[in-house]
């Protein structure tokens, strides 16, 4: 018994520094955008996840009870074996946290936890130990549903964001009001992580707490010094860091505009949010990153880098089975050495956290030169910088071209009118002028002056008639 | 195996008609923000090497754009009080659908 209870402290502080690095890495989940966009200075943004995943982790408990009583069936694992187990799977999921956040590679602190603890138990105690149902529903399912969830909510509320703050006079449209906006909506989207993800860790501990028998498993919800160490553990591992995630994630997100980051945010914690109150364990990584890619494809005149987006979905279906692997490797040793392999496990893990720490202090990342992860999905959706015009925009275009061949057609006309008019008033000046000059030439045969006839000028209207006309004209005046 | 589909939907039709609530009342209050003569122009809080969407020399134009662009405002003066009183309303009506999410999800 002294020995399991030994087991079950090393499961808790391996679980906290689990929840620890959790922090670390989702970082850059609630704050990327805001950073981004320029709503928050990055200290002042990591400060203010903190302070919103520690009052998360108290909202609800759903996720936690997913986790404690429903992935692994407990009744068919031994007391004796159960804290090792979870023990192994805990190692599997901190060293592919740690793994991937010294590659700052995308991946999911949520998936790296289930892939440890079903690794670890499908090789310490078997198959039938796993409830594939549970994880099919609560894990793999939401999984691959909640980033399109994200993207789709994320796609309509963006359009819906432009729409509404469109002008079409060119004034200034206010859109930059939108980082305002940001400081809450991803305040909120932290809020969300402390409601799902510190819940993870409140769930593996009390599964721990439930096994040796110190809690009793008809009453799943964590205990209050659980909820409360796990909360203060997620909110220090945020505040601590994830620099280096952000900073990947922040350098793919250049071309994000307040209004989108906006819209993106809402849709990341509204999804995270509502998944929660359902006890979906959800990956807070995979919405943020759908919704980032969401959001850019709602803006006019974006084009899916699909590449990449293959590159971050093979990302997250690696993860699983990575930490799994992992889990499964530190669960054999468990099995094979009984007593020193717990041990083993510990030892091992302490040297490759160590050592991943020693590395990654080589290039230092902190808060001046911090950027993101969620980011690479931002690289995902290209938009045009001079987008195509909306319906209505080219209608207006439509218009002014419109009424400008009128005003041409217009302007055209009036000339028109205005040459037939000068020529007709140059022919009655004419007219006028060859009158005169007949009654001149009548007054002066009559006075018996000799006359000769001035034909019109060529070109003139009077010009035209043909020449045969004239002498008959002028016998007559003759006779 | 029972996979409940109708939860996922629930999930779905809540984030879509939360976030929808939010982003328009959001939009909406700037909208009128607009209207009313009270262009916000809000700068980056700091300019880091990720930022390219306004610099301090383009914020200042745009600060002066909209300066410009409010002394034209074709609106009376009772409609653009009319304007910033509805601008606030949509804030405060934004700030509840997001307190009344957080609630439900508490009391869930």
């Amino acid at each position: 018994m002294e020995t399991a209870a030994l087991i079950v402290v090393l499961v808790i502080v391996l679980a906290l520094f689990f929840d620890f690095t959790n922090g670390f890495h989702d970082t850059a989940n609630a704050m990327a955008t805001p950073i981004a966009t320029g709503a928050l200075k990055p200290k002042v943004a990591v400060l203010l996840a903190a302070v919103l995943n520690l009052v998360g982790a108290f909202l609800s408990t759903e996720v936690s009870k997913t986790i404690s009583h429903g992935i692994i069936r407990e009744e068919s694992i031994s007391a004796e074996v159960f804290p090792s187990i979870i023990f192994a799977g805990l190692i599997g999921a901190i060293t592919w946290n740690m793994f991937t956040w010294l590659l700052g590679l995308p991946s999911s602190s949520s998936h790296a936890l289930f892939g440890g603890l079903i690794g670890a138990t499908f090789v310490g105690v078997g198959l039938l130990a796993v409830d594939f149902g549970v994880v099919m529903s609560k894990v793999i399912l939401p999984a691959l549903i909640a980033p399109l969830t994200a993207g789709i909510i994320a796609f309509t509320v963006t359009k819906l964001a432009y729409a509404m703050t469109r002008r079409y006079d060119n004034k200034p449209d206010g859109r930059s009001g939108f980082r305002w906006g940001q400081i809450f909506t991803s305040s909120l989207v932290a809020l969300a992580h402390g409601t799902n993800d510190a819940q993870k860790t409140m769930g593996v501990i009390t599964l721990a707490l439930i096994t040796v028998g110190w809690q009793n498993a008809e009453h799943a919800d964590p205990q209050m010094w659980v909820i409360i160490a796990c909360a203060v553990t997620i909110a220090v591992g945020t505040y601590s860091g994830g620099w280096r995630i952000i900073r990947t994630l922040g350098k793919g997100l250049t071309s994000v505009k307040p209004a989108q980051g906006f819209a993106a945010e809402t849709s990341t914690a509204a999804t995270i949010l509502s998944s929660s109150a359902l006890g979906f364990a959800l990956s807070t990584t995979q919405v943020a990153s759908g919704s980032v890619i969401g959001s850019g494809l709602g803006r006019r005149g974006s084009k899916v880098r699909w590449g990449t987006v293959g590159r971050i979905f093979v990302g997250w279906v690696l993860t699983l089975p990575a930490a799994g692997a992992v889990g499964a490797v530190a669960a054999w040793i468990v099995v094979a050495l009984p007593g020193w392999g717990i041990l083993i496990d510990f030892v091992l893990a302490v040297v490759i956290v160590v050592a991943i720490f020693v590395r990654s202090r080589r290039h230092e990342v902190n808060s001046s030169n911090a950027m993101s992860d969620v980011a690479e999905s931002g690289t995902a959706v290209k938009v045009k910088r001079n987008p195509p015009p909306t319906r209505r925009q080219r209608q207006i275009l439509r218009e002014e071209a419109r009424v400008k061949a009128e005003i041409e057609r217009q302007v055209a006309k009036a000339a028109a009118k205005e040459r037939a008019l000068a020529k007709e008033k140059a022919r009655h000046t004419a007219e006028l002028e060859h009158a005169a000059q007949r009654a001149q030439r009548k007054k002066d045969r009559a006075k018996g002056k000799p006359h000769t006839l001035t034909r019109p000028e060529p070109g003139s209207p009077l010009d035209g008639p043909p020449p045969a006309a004239q002498p008959r004209r002028d016998e007559e005046d003759a006779r | 195996m029972s996979i409940e589909w109708i939860a996922f939907l629930e999930v779905f039709v809540a984030a879509m008609l939360g976030a929808i609530a939010v982003v328009f009342f959001y939009a909406l209050a700037l909208r009128l923000l607009v209207r009313a003569g009270a262009v916000p122009v809000v700068a980056p809080a700091e300019f880091t090497d990720a930022i390219t969407v306004i610099t301090p020399r383009e914020a200042k134009r745009a600060a002066a754009a909209a300066a410009k662009a409010a002394r034209k405002n074709p609106l009376t003066p009772l409609q653009r009080r009319i304007a910033l009183w509805g601008a606030y309303a949509s804030f405060g009506l934004c700030a509840v659908a997001v307190l009344g999410g957080i609630v439900l999800i508490v009391t869930f």
